[in-house]
């Protein structure tokens, strides 16, 4: 540092006018005299040597007229010694000795007072640097009769501005070169330094800002926390801040504002308790907030909406975050869980995953796991256990990549596929036991299922049909029934078909056809309407119904034509057979007695048999009769139909006097004409077969097990044998000769064939001797209201 | 003065029959003889050789005759202005309810089964007799 020669004020003198007063040494002194001038001589060096500066001075010739103590002591040397020397005897350096000599040269010359400072080692070796003045004392002569000196040693003070200055520098270098925006106010809060980037940051050149209040640039907050109020000082209101970021708003040259974050802290200068800001611009890491705030609201509000149990593990295995529904699924509070190991609610399986062992990065080994649901075991607060399946995705955070399980409580789930197990099981072995071929359809109408008859049904395996569409086994008629048309569901579809066999073709894996008979049944399984169809191949059914068809046609046609036959046989032969009979006739009223008796008797029995004849003929047209018409099934009296026959029967009544009684006769339904003609046959038998004695014969009906009657024409006559209780009812069977009793055997079978038209049965109860009761049974008719 | 029946039959047993039983009945009647449909029209129009035919008092008609059958003759009787004011009496072997029906149907004014026995077919043909000729008043022929 260039010492610097500054005019100072003078320094006040011992005398009053500032002179020195110096002792006269060519006067003869008085001892008196003498004493005087030492005892003033000893006061004058007691106090200048009570100073801690340096006091003395020098002639011309720079020579040492005194020197107070502090600076012999200095020295190391006495009074005696000291006086008379120069700098140079002194053995001072050179260089300091010859400048200082210079200025006390000059001192004489100008008589203006030189101040400087040098450093200067004593001889004990005291290195130290003093501030030094030389003055000119002014004597009677008016010129500088000695020079005195008085020197401050500024060894300390220097030392820590020496000090203060590196620390300056230092700091200077380190403000220059901190990343952050540094600036450093004064207890005024005014700017004394600042770095680049603070002029950076806010857009001013350093002299803009040096001096100025610091509240240019940061208008709030800063200022505020450094201006000492009446009852702190600003260093305690700084030990509050020291080592906490502030958050503030920084104006930049523009006036624009940016959030920054200060953080203080205290520095010692000259003058006095500085603050260091060091600044800095968090608009990005502000934004960055914001924007984390945001996701981690949007994000906490997902998680917390979210259906499943979400949880949040870091790279150690800790949770670090969890929604309201994983509390509910292990039964924890969200702070007894956070910063706990996973584990502790998922046991196995799931920190695995996370570790990185030593090959694989935890991001590697979750790159596995993305989007696989792993069914794992939960385990509850309160240690028990529940099946969950779990869905990792990874997630990145300031703390690094942080995995997220989507948990679901599979419990119900797993319920059911047990229980859909277990009911497949048994539905299988139901299915696989069935005697009919068993087809399961889902509602795309394909096979789902089916049974090992099923296999054998259609000639097919197993595997070549599931899956397939049903309509390769069941070309048509199926499908149609399951698939939804847009105005009904499969459902409503379905439930037409229940309980109903539907008969379908099967189409057999060799491509031939069969007829198949299906019924239908709905079939709940995992939320899906299936249909089951039980198949049954009814090939032999349907050949035996078309066999049966066949034959009932034919014998209906032969029935026909029997009938056919037999009404034109009789019909048409009438004819002839009245020709015949009529000229027998004639012949034998019109020649009897005319011819011989031979004639008679021929004649007589071509009558006959012609009568004979034509009697058969009828009872053959009245029995093909009761075939070929159709019947008017009406409600009919019996007991009228009754009566109507005995009318027809008058005659023969008549001639035999037969007595014929009825119970109460029901109304039946019947067609009235053949209900005449059944009675009349049989009442006419009765009284027709009496043999001996006058007929009686009794009409009676009794109920026979709703809704029928049961008729029964009783006798009195001859009885029939057992062994011809069947045949009496079959066509021209007669059990008497001709002469016994006439008849042409047709009776009995007409009978039967109108009541077995009517729906009944006709039979005989009889004992030879002891007369006949025939029972025949109609339908009751439904009274009339 | 005589009676004209027209006999409509074509079994010539019949015919003769028939002719007894009436000769026996009323020995007035002369009895005409159709052997079928075709014949008993021309007969009842005086067609071809029928020019001069009588016109008859009634007609006895068979219903099965060959060609034109009996119900077809009556149909045709009764639908003609003039025809239709003969009384015609069907007397056939059949008994059946469906001729006897479509017989009343096409207006015949009666419906006779011919009896099996002689007896009871002389006893017809008298009733016939005594029924149309004596008691029931006939329209004056023209």
């Amino acid at each position: 540092m260039p010492s610097r020669a500054r005019a100072v004020a003078q320094p006040a003198g011992l005398r009053s006018d500032g002179n020195l007063a110096e002792p006269k040494l060519a006067e003869v002194a008085t001892p008196e005299q003498l004493l005087q001038q030492q005892q003033r001589w000893r006061v004058l060096d007691m106090m200048l040597s009570s100073f801690a500066d340096f006091a003395y001075a020098f002639d011309r010739d720079g020579r040492f007229l005194y020197a107070n103590r502090p600076l012999l002591e200095l020295w190391g040397l006495t009074l005696e010694e000291a006086l008379g020397k120069n700098f140079f005897d002194l053995k001072y350096p050179d260089e300091i000795a010859a400048r200082l000599q210079r200025q006390i040269q000059e001192v004489f010359a100008t008589g203006e007072r030189i101040a400087d400072e040098t450093a200067y080692t004593s001889p004990c070796g005291v290195a130290g640097y003093y501030e030094y003045i030389f003055s000119g004392v002014i004597g009677i002569g008016g010129t500088v009769e000695l020079v005195a000196g008085a020197t401050r040693d500024v060894t300390t003070r220097r030392a820590e501005r020496e000090h203060l200055v590196q620390l300056e520098a230092r700091y200077r270098g380190l403000l220059e070169a901190a990343p952050d925006a540094m600036v450093v106010v004064d207890t005024d809060g005014e700017i004394v330094l600042l770095n680049v980037q603070a002029e950076n940051q806010f857009g001013y050149s350093r002299d803009e800002l040096i001096g100025q209040p610091v509240k240019g640039i940061i208008p709030e907050g800063f200022a505020e926390r450094l201006i000492a109020d009446g009852t702190r000082t600003a260093a305690e209101a700084l030990a509050q801040q020291i080592g906490t970021g502030i958050e503030l708003i920084g104006r930049r040259r523009d006036q624009s504002e940016f959030p920054i974050e200060i953080m203080l802290s205290p520095l010692e200068s000259a003058e006095g308790i500085l603050v260091t800001a060091a600044i800095r611009d968090i608009t990005v890491r502000k934004d960055a907030e914001r924007h984390l705030a945001q996701m981690e609201g949007r994000y906490r509000g997902l998680l917390e909406a979210a259906p499943d149990g979400m949880v949040v593990v870091n790279g150690r295995g800790e949770i670090v975050l969890l929604n309201a529904r994983a509390e509910k699924q292990f039964r924890y509070w969200r702070d007894e869980l956070i910063g706990q190991k996973v584990k502790r609610i998922i046991p196995n399986g799931f920190a695995e995953r996370l570790i990185a062992d030593g090959t694989r990065t935890a991001a590697e080994a979750l790159a596995q796991q993305i989007g696989t649901g792993i069914e794992l075991t939960g385990k509850r607060k309160d240690g028990s256990e529940f099946p969950i399946e779990i869905m990792l995705s990874p997630l990145q955070s300031d703390e690094g990549v942080l995995v997220t399980a989507a948990i679901r409580d599979i419990t119900a789930r797993k319920e059911a596929e047990n229980r859909l197990g277990q009911v497949e099981g048994r539905y299988r072995g139901l299915l696989e036991a069935a005697p009919d071929g068993m087809v399961v359809v889902n509602q795309a109408g394909e096979i789902f299922l089916l049974n090992a008859q099923a296999e054998k049904q259609f000639g097919y395996r197993r595997d070549e049909l599931v899956g397939q569409k049903v309509t390769n086994i069941i070309p048509e008629g199926f499908a149609e029934r399951l698939i939804a048309d847009g105005t009904r569901t499969a459902a409503e579809a379905l439930a037409q078909q229940i309980g109903m066999g539907i008969e379908l073709n099967g189409l057999r894996r060799n491509g031939s056809t069969f007829p198949i008979e299906i019924m239908l049944s709905p079939l709940e399984s995992a939320g899906e309407t299936l249909v089951t169809a039980a198949i049954r191949d009814i090939t032999v059914r349907k050949e035996a119904e078309a066999n049966l068809v066949v034959k009932i046609e034919e014998l209906n046609r032969s029935n026909e034509e029997l009938e056919q036959f037999a009404y034109v046989a009789s019909h048409d032969l009438q004819e002839p057979l009245r020709i015949m009979a009529s000229y027998t006739q004639l012949l034998s009223k019109r020649y009897k007695g005319k011819l011989d008796s031979d004639a008679d008797e021929f004649i007589a029995f071509a009558v006959d048999g012609v009568n004979r004849m034509q009697r058969l003929i009828q009872d053959l047209l009245t029995y093909s009769r009761v075939g070929k018409t159709g019947l008017e099934l009406l409600g009919v009296p019996s007991d009228r139909a009754l009566q109507q026959a005995l009318l027809s029967l008058s005659g023969a009544v008549e001639e035999s006097g037969a007595l014929v009684t009825h119970g109460p006769l029901p109304e039946v339904v019947a067609d009235e004409v053949q209900l005449v003609q059944l009675f009349q046959n049989l009442v006419g038998n009765a009284i027709k077969y009496q043999g001996a004695g006058v007929p009686h014969v009794h009409i009676s009906a009794a109920k026979n097990g709703a809704p029928k009657w049961m008729f029964s024409v009783q006798d009195s006559g001859l009885g029939i044998e057992s062994q011809y209780f069947e045949r009496i009812f079959g066509m021209f069977q007669r059990l008497h000769k001709r002469d016994e009793y006439d008849g042409t055997g047709m009776g009995l079978a007409i009978c039967k064939k109108i009541v077995e038209r009517h729906g009944g049965t006709i039979s005989v109860e009889s004992e030879p001797g002891h007369g006949s009761t025939f029972h025949f049974d109609l339908a009751a008719s439904e009274p009339r209201s | 003065m005589s009676i004209e029946v027209l006999l409509v039959e074509d079994s010539p047993g019949d015919v003769r029959l028939t002719r007894e039983a009436f000769r026996e009945a009323n020995r007035a009647i002369r009895l005409h003889v159709a052997t079928d449909g075709m014949e008993a029209m021309a007969f009842l129009t005086r067609q071809g050789a029928h020019a001069d035919a009588a016109r008859p008092d009634f007609i006895l008609l068979d219903l099965n005759l060959p060609k034109m059958d009996g119900r077809e003759v009556l149909a045709a009787i009764k639908s003609d202005e003039n025809l239709r004011t003969i009384p015609t009496i069907i007397l056939t072997t059949s008994d059946a309810e469906a001729d006897i029906l479509r017989s009343y149907q096409l207006q015949a004014n009666c419906y006779l089964t011919k009896p099996v026995h002689l007896e009871e077919f002389e006893a017809v043909v008298k009733s016939i007799n005594d029924f149309w000729l004596t008691r029931v008043s006939l329209p004056r022929r023209r």
